[in-house]
């Protein structure tokens, strides 16, 4: 073994929180040493293609690998110490880690210690769980995203939580086939502006639903799925087989402060947050001195909320060491709290819970995704549906109806026409007189939840201009299916324009001339 | 059915071992040597903390995950 090593802070794991803590502390000027197992650092954020929620404080719309580049660029520009594909397998007496590689084994003396570990994905069992192609969500997205291989052609997700629903949409972009995606609580935990994308594409979400059994000889030939009954067991009768070569599980996620456990760090149980996780002061310091835990090994959570809990325990340990004074110290751990807030001041219980709409008409028998509930009246921005064929100009349709944090689309707005405000969990409202139809809003949407409506395109048509983010791009001129919420069609259209400039991260406008009477029901399109 | 994949533990053995006596993590670890292999329980550890709930109404919130000791990864001695 090698002599041992020394360093200010040690900090465990190179996701968004390990990298934003390393920031923080090493522009401090402490001496901050980043070890992450992987032979690049970011963490899961080189998987995430999609737009991330929040403000432009938080880097709302932009994807997440490109929000992972900016970190390691301004880690790498600091000159942040990195340990790459290196594990660390123990903590011992005196901060000592217990670090290898492939080759060596090594010691590493800190003063301080961040453990940002991240989180792991569960586990469900069912007979024939461990035949080859049943693979936790995030294994798919691993092999799809990072290593660009397919991991199947014909999908059933299991779990409609965010992470489900996102992938599943990942899955159809990168061109298998969802064959279903089944939640078993009796509606979806994710956000509904996921969900939709994926019902407009056609795929089935089936709430109060399982999967029972996965049958193959050698890898997975079908999925037996059943409905569950209020008390989440299996209602005999109602099973249903799928050909699906793939079954996605992402059924939660565990935090993994294993170190912080391993060192005597106390430890309490929120289920919200995935299990037990460490007891921490308000500087994310666990129970024991100089041992800081911070993103999902501190309870599970969005990479968001990681990298300001890393910034938080960076800025505290560098000043626990003397390298910020606590004033401060203060003022820059109350910026970050600040921008925690913003995303977390609605519980998360709070935030699935549905905004009653009549957008969403609740579907018949297993079909949909029954996030809107109620048929009570639609928040006011909705309200200009029933005047819409009076419109004069061009005016969004926002299909934003749940309490998340997010403002892109007031941001991104030129003429100020959509107001979110504070707190910015509220819903949009937009102001008519105000927008000009440029359509900027759409595109910047994470959710894709804005259509652009122009009922004063010809006498008998109106342009519908929808966000479309799949492969391949349809030309102008084509013929494509208008299709409704659910993916099905109302009639044919033509393609009459198609934005896609890079300032739209790849999320295209595609604009569309469809029958005036059937315009308000369009939500997207489909290639045929 | 398997519980614990690397060691290959099935659900049987584990309510086997509940039934003889495992009210922890541990003590099912102890008599199946489930959530010993390559993972160290990564995998099955919630889902043993699952069974012993529900084969013995311990609230899960109670159900505390063993001690860790080093090695957390699977270590090879020749470059100890």
């Amino acid at each position: 073994m090698d002599r041992i090593k020394t360093t200010e802070i040690a900090i465990i794991g190179a996701g968004p929180a390990g990298l934003a803590a390393a920031i923080e502390a090493t522009k401090a000027r402490a001496r901050a040493t980043l070890i992450d197992e992987n032979a690049r650092p970011g963490g899961q954020l080189f998987k995430q293609i999609h737009k991330f929620f929040g403000s432009q404080a938080h880097g709302a719309g932009v994807r997440g690998f490109q929000i992972g580049q900016e970190l390691c660029a301004e880690a790498e520009k600091l000159g942040v110490e990195l340990l790459l594909n290196t594990t660390v397998y123990g903590l011992f007496e005196g901060r000592v880690l217990g670090l290898m590689n492939e080759h060596k084994t090594m010691s590493l003396k800190a003063e301080k210690i961040i453990i940002a570990t991240g989180a792991t994905e569960n586990a469900l069992p069912f007979p024939g769980w461990t035949l080859p192609g049943v693979m936790t969500a995030g294994a798919a997205q691993t092999m799809m995203n990072i290593h660009r291989v397919l991991p199947g052609k014909r999908v059933l997700m299991v779990g409609g939580g965010n992470v489900g629903l996102i992938v599943a949409y990942q899955l159809m972009q990168a061109g298998a086939e969802l064959i279903a995606l089944v939640e078993a609580a009796s509606q979806i935990g994710g956000y509904q502006v996921h969900a939709a994308k994926l019902e407009r594409a056609g795929a089935k979400i089936l709430t109060s639903h399982s999967i029972k059994e996965a049958r193959g000889k050698n890898h997975v030939e079908s999925a037996v799925i059943a409905k569950l009954n209020p008390g989440w067991q299996p209602i005999e009768g109602t099973e249903r087989e799928f050909e699906v070569d793939t079954i996605c599980l992402s059924v939660g996620l565990t935090p993994l402060a294993e170190i912080a456990l391993m060192a005597g760090c106390e430890f309490r149980y929120a289920k919200e947050r995935g299990g037990h996780v460490p007891v921490l002061d308000e500087d994310m310091q666990t129970t024991l001195s100089g041992i800081y835990v911070a993103g999902d090994a501190a309870g599970v959570d969005e990479a968001s909320i990681a990298m300001e809990e890393g910034r938080i325990a960076g800025i505290a340990a560098a000043e626990s060491l003397g390298y910020i004074e606590s004033k401060q110290a203060k003022i820059l751990k109350a910026e970050s709290k600040n921008r925690l807030f913003e995303l977390k001041q609605v519980e998360h219980s709070d935030l699935s819970r549905p905004v009653p709409t009549q957008a969403g008409r609740r579907r018949g028998e297993d079909g949909g995704a029954k996030y809107f509930r109620s048929e009570s009246p639609p928040p006011d921005f909705m309200e200009c549906n029933d005047s819409i064929a009076a419109l004069h100009s061009p005016i969004p349709i926002i299909e934003c109806t749940q309490y998340i944090p997010c403002n892109p689309c007031e941001t991104s707005c030129p003429s100020h026409a959509i107001i979110v405000g504070k707190p910015i969990t509220n819903l949009p409202k937009l102001d008519p007189d105000k927008c000009t139809g440029c359509g900027i809003c759409i595109a910047c949407c994470p959710g894709l939840a804005i259509v652009l409506l122009d009922m004063t395109f010809s006498d008998t048509e109106s342009l519908v201009t929808i966000p479309y983010e799949y492969l391949p791009m349809p030309r102008v001129s084509d013929e494509v299916d208008a299709v409704n919420r659910y993916g099905e069609t109302l009639c044919k259209a033509k393609v009459i324009r198609i934005r896609n400039p890079k300032s739209f991260a790849k999320t295209a406008l595609v604009s569309i001339a469809v029958p005036k009477q059937v315009a308000i029901e369009v939500k997207g399109i489909m290639i045929v | 059915m398997l519980i614990c994949r690397c060691e290959e533990i099935t659900e049987e053995e584990i309510i086997e071992a509940i039934r003889t006596g495992a009210r922890s993590i541990a003590g099912i670890r102890r008599r199946t040597r489930a959530g010993m292999g390559l993972c160290q329980g990564r995998t099955c550890r919630r889902l043993l903390a699952g069974i012993l709930a529900r084969e013995t109404g311990i609230p899960s919130d109670d159900i505390l995950s063993e001690t860790r000791r080093p090695p957390l990864r699977p270590l090879k001695l020749n470059i100890l």
